[in-house]
């Protein structure tokens, strides 16, 4: 692929991830953790965010609230315009929210083994009620342009790490969600790789708007970003990145 | 495995797969499980010609057998034929200790002759009263005619007479002594002769000729009246005494022919026939008791030995005959089952006779060509599905 | 939306359905089991009706002849006879004993009938009945003599001239129909030491043995040797007149026991049956406890191996009524197959069984149905440990 400049992302629109003052607490009295304390984050469609920090900051815990995977203790989060937590849930369904608005790419590509490359992919469309027909049809699409269109009807066993990489990445985006949240994508890969992963999830933010944040600590991806908020100690701050272009 | 590209063939191969799993299950439910015809073999009455035979088992026994022993007790002197020996009428089998009898017998014979004796002396006297008698009478006479002519008194007449009278009756007393003393001789003759009965009696002669079958008692032995000392058969008399079921005994007769089956020897039938059919039946076994007498005199003589005997009754004129598996009793009726489509249906009809073979005797309710179920696996019902074994 | 049980199912086919087929085989011997009782309450079913007996006449106080002893006098049955709704009567003696066949020692029950009498076998699956009065046999198939042979019972040789099956007893023996006569004769006489010890204490009794009554001794030898009972007296009623009925006359009259056929059968039912009932129905309720415990760890072994995946399947956004769906689907198609094997195989291994097996359809059914409930309470573990699947454990994990 030839390198692109990444062109700036104009922050015109609405936000689509803002997080205002989360906090989260596990346990009570003496032996509580505080997992975030006042953590802020804003990301607009079509950036990709890089969320660094050392084991233990918080950042999983933030990347599970935004994921509506655990209740935050205190705060806000608004995705796409829409009140989604302030104090308490304010959406009724929250698995519609993680089936239809948000994305989620693991550290491994945990595609369901006992379906091929294809239905791993559709299962997603399917659960949000499109006919089989037109779920398989969405999913050959991304596949298609993930490079993998060919592979679509091979057991996730029979796939290289690579390409289940890529259908992971495909079955995150099947239902178009506006939001991506990636947690450390590229950890087991090599820089050449690592490089093809962001590549990807640039070249999707940009032609699809969505929204990615990337939880890494990986340094040869780091650079790539042009915002980078950094979490220590369950507290966030924002910063400029590099935007290195992807060789 | 090979990997079809299409998953819907897949998945018509595994519901085709189940379909035919369930098939098999539902298959083997009905054909062997309960709801399975019940089997059956059928045949084709027809007319044929039966030979009933009557079956029976009983004992050889001798028709004519012997218990020889005392009239009245006594001790064993000899026993001179022993088990298996052949005798002839009249040989002297045993003889009884005769104790006493001999001298009795000699005693008897003694008093007859003192009681010829007896009738010799008394004889004699009778001569001498004739003699008297005749003087007397002759003086009596001559003594009448002088005391008509008055020569003597008429008390000397009288006395004379008298003495004439007096011989007469010693005459008449010596003959009735004479026929006294006869009658004594008579008497001592018969005395005589009962003590010789009595020891011919502890002679034992065989009554026929025949076999020793049993010798029951020993030299030195007492026995009593009736007891036997020898036991003997004829052994052109054996026989085997049979029990037949008074319910299959209809139809015998003498002379029938019949075939014996000796225990000791049950591959080699003996030809027999029917001698005897006894009037009386034993009432306590329901059984006719027939004697079947054999066709040639026994060789090897096993008194006692059980036989089977089977009688063979004239031959019928064709008939129409059905297996008498297929002849079952229903409530009150008998009949046989045949088949109405593809169940069981019960049809009565009349039987007669009934061979040991296995076939019976139909007389109404059937007809030749009819098709009736012989043998079945399980029990039939009216309606029972039935299905005919390959 | 595709079918996730279906899917893993069919990427482990072999597994599953091997699984499947080792819970068939329980199965099937919980079927099988159940097959023998009814196999049992059958025998007893059929051995009743077959003999052709509305009534069954036994001796006094008794709950004869299968249950208990029971000894009547071989002419009982003139007076039963003339009374009221009989038929026919027919005198039986039952015996179980050893016969010899071939050499090799087989256990029979000896069963004594006039022929064209009740006490008959119903029903000939080859040769003929018995004609003779003596010394022929029809014998039950699982004797395994064939027409033809010679049986050794006791002292005499008795030819094979007809088969018949199901007439077996409730222990299982198979029964060997005889004259009469020879039962009464089998039943009593004893071997030849016996006799002639007998012969001999009677020969050393001065009160019997008198030099001064011959033939004394011999009668009362020959009372000794002979056998005039019977086990029981089978009735036949009249069509139309209640076999219960006939048999409160007998009761009354005749100072006999008297049950009806279907009193006989609850008798054996009731009594001879019911400790091997509750044996089986023990054994069943185990089984189904094994059954559903296998079920139960299978299942959960197999949500177990999937948490992972589960746990995507939550995040991204599957319902948990699908999940638990698929556990669901996974553990009742275990169950079918399960069944469907069972079914087979019962079926399939019945016939060699040694006692009478018989799958009744209802019975069929019941157990599909217990199967799947047990199926679906086995689930239960699997479902639990799924729902509980915290879908925050794919992210950084």
């Amino acid at each position: 692929m030839a390198s692109t400049a990444l062109a700036a992302v104009p922050q015109t629109d609405a936000p689509a991830i803002q997080v205002e003052d989360l906090s989260k607490r596990f346990g009570s009295g003496p032996t509580a953790v505080d997992a975030l304390r006042a953590a802020n984050m804003t990301v607009y469609p079509g950036e990709v965010v890089g969320l660094i920090g050392p084991s233990g900051s918080g950042k999983t815990t933030l990347l599970k609230c935004l994921g509506a995977v655990i209740e935050p203790t205190a705060g806000r989060i608004t995705l796409g315009g829409e009140l989604v937590y302030d104090g308490a849930w304010r959406m009724r369904d929250l698995r519609e929210l993680r089936r239809d608005r948000i994305g989620f790419i693991f550290q491994a590509p945990y595609l369901i083994p006992f379906l091929d490359a294809t239905d791993n992919v559709a299962l997603l469309p399917m659960l949000a009620g499109q006919p089989n027909p037109a779920a398989r049809a969405r999913a050959g699409e991304i596949l298609e342009a993930l490079d993998v269109a060919h592979r679509g009807h091979a057991r996730v066993s029979e796939l290289s790490g690579g390409e289940q990489q890529r259908v992971s990445i495909a079955r995150a985006l099947a239902n178009k969600p506006p939001i991506i949240l990636a947690d450390e994508p590229t950890a087991p890969l090599d820089s050449v790789r690592a490089l093809t992963v962001v590549r990807i999830l640039n070249r999707l933010a940009r032609e699809y708007r969505t929204a990615i944040i990337v939880v890494t600590h990986d340094e040869k991806i780091i650079p790539t970003f042009r915002r980078i908020y950094h979490i220590r100690d369950g507290r966030t701050v924002e910063e400029a990145g590099e935007g290195r272009p992807i060789e | 495995m090979v990997r079809l590209p299409n998953v819907r063939w897949k998945r018509a191969l595994w519901i085709a797969a189940g379909v035919a799993v369930l098939a098999a299950a539902g298959g083997l439910a009905f054909w062997r499980g309960p709801l399975a015809p019940v089997v059956v073999t059928v045949t084709k009455i027809s007319q044929a010609s039966l030979e009933p035979q009557v079956f029976g088992i009983g004992t050889v026994e001798a028709r004519r057998a012997y218990s020889v022993g005392p009239t009245q007790a006594a001790r064993v002197l000899k026993v001179l034929v022993d088990h298996g020996d052949r005798v002839k009428a009249g040989q002297l089998l045993a003889e009884l200790d005769p104790v006493d009898l001999r001298d009795r017998l000699t005693s008897a014979e003694l008093g007859m002759s003192r009681a010829e004796e007896s009738v010799r002396v008394v004889e004699a006297q009778v001569r001498e009263a004739q003699s008297r008698n005749q003087i007397a009478v002759a003086n009596a006479a001559r003594y009448r005619d002088l005391a008509q002519k008055n020569f003597v008194s008429t008390e000397a007449a009288e006395g004379r007479q008298n003495e004439a009278n007096v011989t007469q009756a010693g005459l008449e007393a010596a003959q009735a002594a004479v026929q006294a003393a006869q009658h004594d001789v008579a008497r001592s003759a018969r005395e005589r002769d009962a003590v010789s009965k009595q020891l011919a009696n502890l002679r034992l002669l065989s009554p026929v000729d025949g076999i020793v079958v049993s010798r029951s008692v020993e030299p030195g032995t007492t026995v009593v009246a009736g007891q036997a000392v020898v036991r003997l058969i004829d052994p052109a008399s054996l026989w085997v005494q049979a029990r037949i079921d008074q319910a299959r005994a209809s139809g015998l007769a003498l002379g029938q022919p019949a075939e014996i089956v000796l225990r000791s020897r049950q591959s080699s039938p003996i030809p027999g026939r029917v001698a005897r059919i006894e009037l009386e039946s034993d009432a306590v076994t329901e059984e006719r008791i027939v004697a079947v007498a054999f066709a040639e005199p026994m060789k090897e003589i096993s008194v006692g030995e059980l036989a089977e005997v089977t009688i063979r009754l004239p031959k019928l004129p064709e008939t129409l005959t059905v297996p008498t598996a297929a002849v079952k009793q229903v409530d009150d009726r008998l009949g046989v089952w045949q088949r109405n489509g593809g169940a069981a249906s019960f049809r009565p009809i009349k039987v007669g006779i009934q061979t040991l073979d296995g076939r019976t005797q139909v007389f109404d309710g059937l007809a030749a060509g009819d098709e009736v179920i012989v043998h079945s696996t399980a029990q039939l019902a009216e309606g029972t599905p039935v299905r005919v074994r390959r | 939306m595709i079918n996730l049980a279906a899917r893993d199912i069919a990427h482990g086919v072999g597994r599953y359905v091997a699984t499947g087929f080792g819970l068939g085989l329980l199965i099937g011997v919980t079927l099988t089991m159940t097959g023998v009782y009814r196999g049992m309450v059958d025998d007893a079913q059929v051995l009743l009706r077959a003999t052709g007996a509305d009534v069954w006449v036994v001796q006094q106080h008794t709950l004869g002849p299968f249950a208990e002893p029971s000894s009547l006098h071989d002419d009982a049955y003139r007076s039963i006879r003339g009374l009221p709704g009989v038929v026919d009567t027919g005198n039986v003696a039952y015996l179980t004993m050893q016969v010899s066949h071939g050499g090799r020692p087989v256990r029979v029950m000896i069963a004594g009938y006039e022929p064209g009498r009740p006490g008959e076998p119903g029903y000939l699956t080859a040769g003929r009945p018995i004609t003779r009065s003596h010394y022929e046999a029809i014998a039950d198939e699982q004797t395994g003599f064939a027409i033809g042979d010679r049986v050794r019972i006791r002292r005499n040789d008795y030819t094979v001239v007809g088969l018949t099956r199901r007439m077996v007893t409730f222990g299982g023996d198979p029964m060997l129909f005889i004259p009469l006569k020879d039962a009464q004769q089998v039943q009593f006489l004893k071997d030849n030491e016996a006799i002639r010890n007998e012969r001999d204490r009677l020969a050393a009794n001065p009160s019997v043995n008198r030099p001064g009554v011959p033939g004394l001794l011999e009668t009362v030898q020959d009372l000794q040797t002979s056998n005039r009972s019977v086990n029981a007296v089978l009735v036949r009623v009249a069509p139309g007149w209640d076999p219960q009925a006939v048999a409160e006359n007998v009761k009354r009259w005749k100072h006999l026991q008297a049950f009806s056929a279907a009193d006989m059968q609850e008798l054996l039912v009731g009594t001879v049956i019911s400790r091997a009932a509750k044996q089986i129905g023990l054994f069943l309720l185990i089984l189904a406890f094994v059954s559903g415990a296998i079920v139960a760890f299978i299942v959960y072994t197999m949500t177990m191996a999937k948490l992972k995946e589960i746990a995507v399947l939550k995040l991204i956004g599957t319902r948990n009524r699908t999940i638990a769906g698929m556990i669901l689907q996974e553990a009742l198609g275990l169950g079918v197959i399960g069944f469907v094997v069972g079914k087979i195989a019962a079926t399939l291994w019945g016939p060699v069984f040694p006692r009478y097996v018989l799958l009744l359809n209802e019975d069929t059914a019941r157990a599909f149905v217990i199967t799947l409930v047990v199926c679906v309470v086995a689930s239960v573990i699997g479902i639990r440990a799924a729902l509980r699947v915290d879908p925050g454990e794919a992210i950084g994990g």
